[in-house]
């Protein structure tokens, strides 16, 4: 430690440095939410309806990613996906090392691996505060299911959504803190690269704090204000 | 694949990872209790009529939910002992570090759990503390016998996710060198000489689902036990 309590130099530097992961992070952020808003829906259905074995499955897959630390699905998953695909590179002759994966592929799946089952969860009970006899009605008049899907039962379903969407994609960002156990360089991993050289960890996660406060305040804001666009049919006749 | 991937070190390890997990409940335990008190500060600040104690009582849940929870405890671990030592020339070195991460967990349990205690106890009707101070009561036994029994039962579904959320934070608690379950998986891995992992992942994963699904059934039973005399839609 120096003789001075923080490094303020140091400190103001190493805030554009944390800055400059925040790109990454939000990719890891929307490519993941890409992948799993699809299939979370999906589940999310096959839980609705009870389709026989998908809903076991599914039910499993969730109580798994509830029941265990994020950390520990990184390290599994980052454990057994090079396994996996070293067993099919070598079975098909394919010759590629594992180890030059980008760590970018990786986050996405373990990413979106996670998010998947969090937004069953939440796709689940938006779906089911939706009214059955508005399902009815859209197909009495003649649309087909899909139909009644997009036009009628998920513009009302995903106005009760958007809360739960809003800190699942807040629990995303953080979670991408986690990224330095696959060594990806986003925010944290890159401030405290910055910090090893001269210890000023103290400094180096100041700044990491302040920049995952405003990402998370920034993105609250948006999802407030696409809640009040999308809820602007509720007061339409009012 | 069959040489590299060996069920049997799943089985060997757990035995070996089972005796940590005392600590890894103390920490939790620990984290969970003070958290709870200072949650419930909190909350009273979040309800109380000063405008400058809601805002900072509100300002501080906003500022740990947007926190990464390994962003937070290298915070503590870095952040305490040389602001200790900057300000009042206390020297941390020796402190253990088991205590920066109950620190750590304590402030973010305190921020889950003033939502979950200002939600619980605004969701009693006004009218029972009211007809609770008319016959007498003082508003700290009106509190005590009247609202605190009524918002335990509605806050227990939400405490119980919370402290789930909190033991798998907790995990990363290896992250400053803290040796609970993961720590130790850690230190098994590196005995190994980094060979497999993926097994002794997996025997983690067991160990934390399995934990998991347990305390979800606990407190779905400890809510059916005390929901009895409730008269309310969500019978059990």
């Amino acid at each position: 430690m120096d003789t001075s309590l923080i490094n303020v130099p140091f400190l103001i530097d190493t805030f554009f440095v944390a800055l400059s992961g925040v790109p990454v992070a939000l990719l890891v952020t929307v490519v993941s939410l890409l992948i799993a808003v699809p299939i979370g829906f999906f589940l999310a259905l096959t839980r609705i309806n009870q389709i026989p074995v998908i809903n076991t499955i599914a039910k499993i897959y969730v109580s798994f990613v509830r029941g265990t630390p994020i950390i520990i699905q990184i390290f599994v998953l980052y454990s057994f996906i090079p396994l996996m695909l070293n067993g099919i590179f070598k079975k098909y002759n394919i010759e590629y090392s594992v180890y030059d994966i980008n760590p970018l592929w990786y986050a996405f799946i373990i990413f979106a691996f996670n998010t998947a089952a969090v937004l069953v969860e939440v796709f689940r009970s938006a779906l089911s505060t939706v009214d059955k006899g508005q399902l009815e009605a859209a197909q009495s008049v003649g649309l087909t299911n899909a139909q009644a899907y997009r036009r009628i039962i998920i513009p009302q379903a995903l106005v009760t959504a958007l809360p739960n969407l809003c800190t699942a994609t807040v629990n995303l960002i953080k979670a991408t803190s986690l990224g330095y156990a696959i060594s990806l360089y986003e925010i944290t991993l890159k401030a405290k690269v910055a910090a090893n050289v001269g210890y000023n960890y103290v400094e180096a996660y100041i700044d990491i704090f302040i920049v995952y406060l405003i990402l998370c305040i920034v993105v609250e804001q948006l999802f407030k204000w696409w809640e009040k666009r999308l809820s602007r049919y509720k007061y339409a006749n009012a | 694949m069959e040489k590299y991937f060996d069920i049997e070190y799943i089985w060997s390890s757990l035995p070996q990872l089972l005796p940590f997990l005392k600590v890894t409940f103390l920490v939790v335990g620990l984290s969970v209790l003070i958290g709870s008190l200072f949650g419930l500060v909190l909350a009273f600040a979040k309800m109380s009529n000063s405008k400058l104690l809601r805002v900072l009582a509100n300002a501080y849940t906003t500022v740990m939910r947007c926190t990464p929870s390994i962003v937070l405890l290298f915070l503590v671990y870095y952040g305490v002992p040389a602001f200790a030592e900057g300000l009042f020339g206390l020297d941390l070195q020796d402190i253990h570090t088991g205590v920066y991460v109950v620190l750590t967990f304590t402030l973010q349990f305190a921020a889950m759990m003033s939502e979950v205690a200002r939600s619980a106890i605004q969701s009693i009707n006004k009218g029972q503390y009211e007809a609770a101070v008319s016959v007498g009561l003082t508003p700290f036994q009106a509190y005590r016998r009247i609202i605190f029994p009524q918002a335990f039962v509605v806050a227990l579904p939400n405490f119980g996710n919370g402290l789930i959320s909190i033991l798998q934070e907790g995990a990363l608690a290896y992250t400053i060198g803290f040796v609970d379950v993961v720590g130790k998986a850690n230190l098994i891995i590196a005995n190994n000489y980094n060979t497999h992992q993926l097994e002794i992942y997996i025997a983690l994963a067991i160990i934390y689902w399995v934990l998991a699904i347990v305390i979800e059934k606990i407190f779905e039973l400890l809510e059916k036990a005390f929901s009895k005399g409730s008269r309310s839609l969500k019978v059990s």
